[in-house]
């Protein structure tokens, strides 16, 4: 078959799979309505989705790219040197477009693994050698924008910035290598996720824990893409830090990927005081690195064309001992239905996940504070809030994966508000004991925290409770299909914006009352006044809002 | 003593300007199967949707055993439904899946589990009881989908296509237990497009066409309303739904190529 009609289906069985990536693996099938305008705009809603998303991902490519070698030619020339700039920033922008590329990737590469598109392509009448390609070229459109736009915007840049061709040559390998590490391990990923998570039989509360932790794995470039993305000069500094100490450290600094790449830009960039030894070993790792990126390229490019052929779900059958269930009360069944659900879904999990993370993360800047204080303290739950008021709408999301059966079942909007809720208010605790553990490891006063977090608690849990309120109101008749929730920015507005009011007026009130009132203990008497007021309306609402004499 | 089980008066189901469902009336008591039968896109899943509280009417009362559907936690408390299309909650095992539902039912842990247990190795589930919902097959989905609407012994069945993907054992099980819940006192609502099944399990059935009931009765009510006193419950169908018209001359020209 001719190349042009092999890239043409592929473009159909791509629609097709970043459709089911949206809408969480079928439940596209879900939606409420069934005329063809609605299905239709919904299907235009996620092909403008993925374009935009790779859109936006490269334009976040190439304003990484300029940043980054910016901060080259406008460094404090007494502090850093010229190649010690350009090692830090180049390393720092291959790992940058590594995270990047894997993030945006790993949604869709999933469900490219978990649908069935592909096989279903065996029953036509075509060559197994044309789906195989078909599904290797599926899979580059993926990353199709993404790569190009990093490959001539990096080193375009580097000319530009640094007048080097060779040094742009070097850049450019660096960068072919770096995306073939991305596309072997969003694959690695999508493939370990099938086969640990998705398909991992068993349904007891450690075995939930077990897959929460080894999601942890498959969400590592979301964290990893949002430390490189917020700390990337301190990475930077770190890394050049470390080439200044021992020989030895710098060697072994040289031999790391991404280093090595950065080390040789700079050496043929910069030719004055030149190490043979260090370019050696520089040099010596790139090589390297470019056979392990061949090597990596022919098994992803197997596991990719594979995927027609090999069912990729793992059935995960095991030896079933009893058929004993342990039913609950409506709220804890769907809080135990939630959690289950999340800790098999790395984009839902990664949700959780991320408060306590960002927590952490955030918690060590304490360490430049003599002390953590008002101030300080107010910062961090602001970001903790922040992050904790996007759970509703993913919560309310996971409704939509049958909405068609789950509203058969007797379920109250009451139950379904609280247990979101409940949710949220969880993870935002958990988020405040990681920022405990971390302030006391730091040695530093937990009062602040302990006083304004423990209070805050009520505002966030309100705001929770306002956003799945107005889920509730919103999309109760209709059914929570995620389309409704995902396809439409309104929704997000009309959602985020009420929740955030109620999270972050009492933290705004505080501070600006500490601008005009210097007493404190006047300031956290708002703070409580103001989150317990929010609490109780909240609570009040939701309370209002239908129940049933059985709903308990 | 025979109560109205569900009763649907003048139902109207729109989507956009599509009319699904027109103007529907019909009655179903207990001790009843009650066969919903209609040609693709006549309205039967619709009206069966709105019947458990999927979908919304435009217009139109229904009630389920007294009770109007406005309450919604009493009377899907007394249903147990089976969708056409099985879509459960795909990343759950069987096990976690049965457990949100009887979670959301408030079923005793004690009475679940004898009946479920029964229920299980009737339908051979064991092995896949463990088994995440999206690496079963369309049948043992659908097996999950009926012990869920089995399991708390509802009053009234809602089974849509039930029998699809099914095996001949599973599928003979799933028919007795329909009988057995008529029999019982209870009441089944029935959609399917298998003509033999509808005419030997119904006790009555309604035929539904572009939205309206064009022909409602017991078989033999049926077969006098088109004066086919012979005729099989599908030569019927094909005539009161108007598509019975034109076949031969189909099939002839499919023959001829």
């Amino acid at each position: 078959m001719r190349f042009s009609e092999l890239w043409r289906i592929s473009g159909v069985v791509y629609k097709e799979i970043a459709f089911q990536s949206i809408f969480s693996l079928r439940s596209g099938g879900l939606l409420p309505s069934k005329t063809g305008t609605d299905v239709r705009k919904l299907i235009g809603n996620a092909q403008s989705s993925t374009i935009l998303s790779k859109i936006l991902m490269s334009f976040s490519i190439v304003m990484f790219a300029f940043m980054t070698l910016s901060s080259t030619t406008f460094r404090e020339t007494g502090m850093i040197s010229l190649s010690l700039s350009i090692v830090g920033n180049v390393s720092v922008f291959l790992a940058i477009l590594l995270f990047l590329l894997v993030i945006m990737g790993l949604q869709v590469t999933t469900s490219f693994f978990a649908s069935d598109v592909i096989t279903s392509l065996n029953a036509l009448p075509l060559a197994s050698r044309d789906v195989s390609f078909i599904s290797l070229l599926c899979f580059a459109r993926i990353f199709d924008l993404p790569l190009l736009v990093a490959i001539i915007s990096f080193p375009l840049a580097y000319l530009l910035f640094t007048g080097s061709v060779a040094g742009g040559l070097v850049v450019l390998l660096g960068i072919c290598v770096t995306e073939v590490f991305a596309l072997a391990l969003t694959t690695a990923l999508a493939k370990f996720f099938y086969s640990r998570i998705a398909g991992a039989a068993g349904g007891s509360a450690w075995k939930t824990l077990m897959r929460m932790a080894l999601m942890l794995v498959w969400v590592i470039p979301i964290f990893g893409v949002y430390i490189v993305m917020n700390f990337w000069r301190e990475i930077a500094y770190f890394f050049m830090s470390l080439t200044q100490t021992t020989l030895s450290a710098s060697y072994a600094v040289l031999m790391i990927y991404p280093f090595s790449y950065g080390y040789l830009a700079s050496q043929v960039t910069v030719t004055e005081g030149v190490d043979f030894v260090s370019q050696f070993i520089a040099a010596a790792s790139g090589a390297g690195y470019f056979v392990l990126a061949l090597g990596a390229l022919t098994w992803t490019e197997r596991a990719i064309r594979n995927v027609g052929s090999v069912g990729a779900i793992s059935s995960g059958r095991s030896v079933v001992r009893d058929t004993r269930i342990s039913p609950q009360g409506r709220l804890a069944g769907v809080i135990r239905k939630d959690l289950r659900v999340a800790s098999r879904s790395p984009s839902y999990a990664s949700f959780l996940l991320l408060p306590a993370f960002q927590t952490a993360i955030l918690a060590f800047s304490f360490s430049a504070f003599s002390n953590v204080g008002f101030g300080e303290t107010l910062g961090i739950l602001m970001g903790m809030s922040s992050i904790t008021i996007l759970l509703p709408p993913m919560l309310f999301s996971i409704e939509g994966l049958s909405s068609a059966y789950a509203r058969s079942l007797p379920l109250t909007k009451r139950t379904l508000i609280l247990a979101k809720a409940m949710l949220a208010a969880v993870t935002y605790i958990i988020s405040l004991v990681v920022l405990l553990a971390c302030t006391l490891y730091l040695q530093k006063s937990i009062f602040f925290i302990l006083a304004y977090g423990g209070i805050h608690f009520f505002s966030v849990t309100a705001a929770a409770m306002i956003e799945s309120l107005l889920l509730v109101t919103m999309f109760w008749k209709s059914g929570f299909a995620i389309g409704n929730i995902y396809t439409r920015l309104t929704t997000y507005i009309v959602i985020l914006i009420p929740g955030a009011i109620v999270a972050f007026a009492p933290v705004l009130g505080a501070i600006l009352l500490a601008v005009f009132v210097s007493n404190l203990d006047f300031v956290l008497l708002w703070f409580a006044t103001a989150a317990l007021l929010e609490f109780a309306v909240a609570a009040f609402l939701v309370g209002r809002s239908e129940g049933s004499k059985l709903d308990r | 003593m025979e109560r109205a089980a569900v009763c649907v008066k003048d139902l109207v189901v729109s989507y956009g300007s599509l009319i699904a469902v027109d103007h529907l009336s019909f009655e179903v008591k207990t001790g009843e199967v009650y066969g919903l039968l209609g040609p693709n896109g006549a309205g039967k899943s619709s009206t069966i949707k709105v019947l458990v509280g999927v979908l919304e009417p435009r217009s139109g009362s229904v009630t389920v055993f007294d009770t109007p559907l406005a309450e919604e936690v009493t009377v899907k408390s007394q249903i147990g439904y089976v969708p056409e299309e099985v879509a459960l909650l795909d990343a759950l095992t069987p096990r976690e899946f049965l457990e949100f539902t009887s979670s959301i039912r408030r079923l005793d842990r004690d009475t679940a589990n004898s009946r479920l247990g029964k229920l299980v190795s009737a339908f051979e589930l064991t092995p896949h009881f463990d088994t995440p919902i999206a690496a079963l097959s369309m049948g043992n989905k659908q097996k999950v989908a009926i012990i869920a609407a089995l399991l708390h012994e509802p009053p009234l069945l809602v089974l849509d296509e039930p029998l699809i993907g099914l095996d001949a054992r599973s599928s003979r099980i799933l028919k007795e237990l329909v009988v057995y819940q008529a029999r019982k006192g209870g009441a089944v609502i029935f959609s399917t497009h298998i003509m033999e099944i509808a005419e030997k399990l119904c006790t009555r059935v309604g035929i539904i066409n572009k939205g309206k009931i064009v022909g409602e009765g017991t078989v033999d009510d049926l077969r006098r309303l088109v004066r086919k006193a012979e005729g099989s419950l599908e030569d019927v169908f094909l005539k009161v739904t108007e598509q019975e018209a034109g076949i031969d001359e189909v099939i002839k020209g499919l023959e001829e190529g």
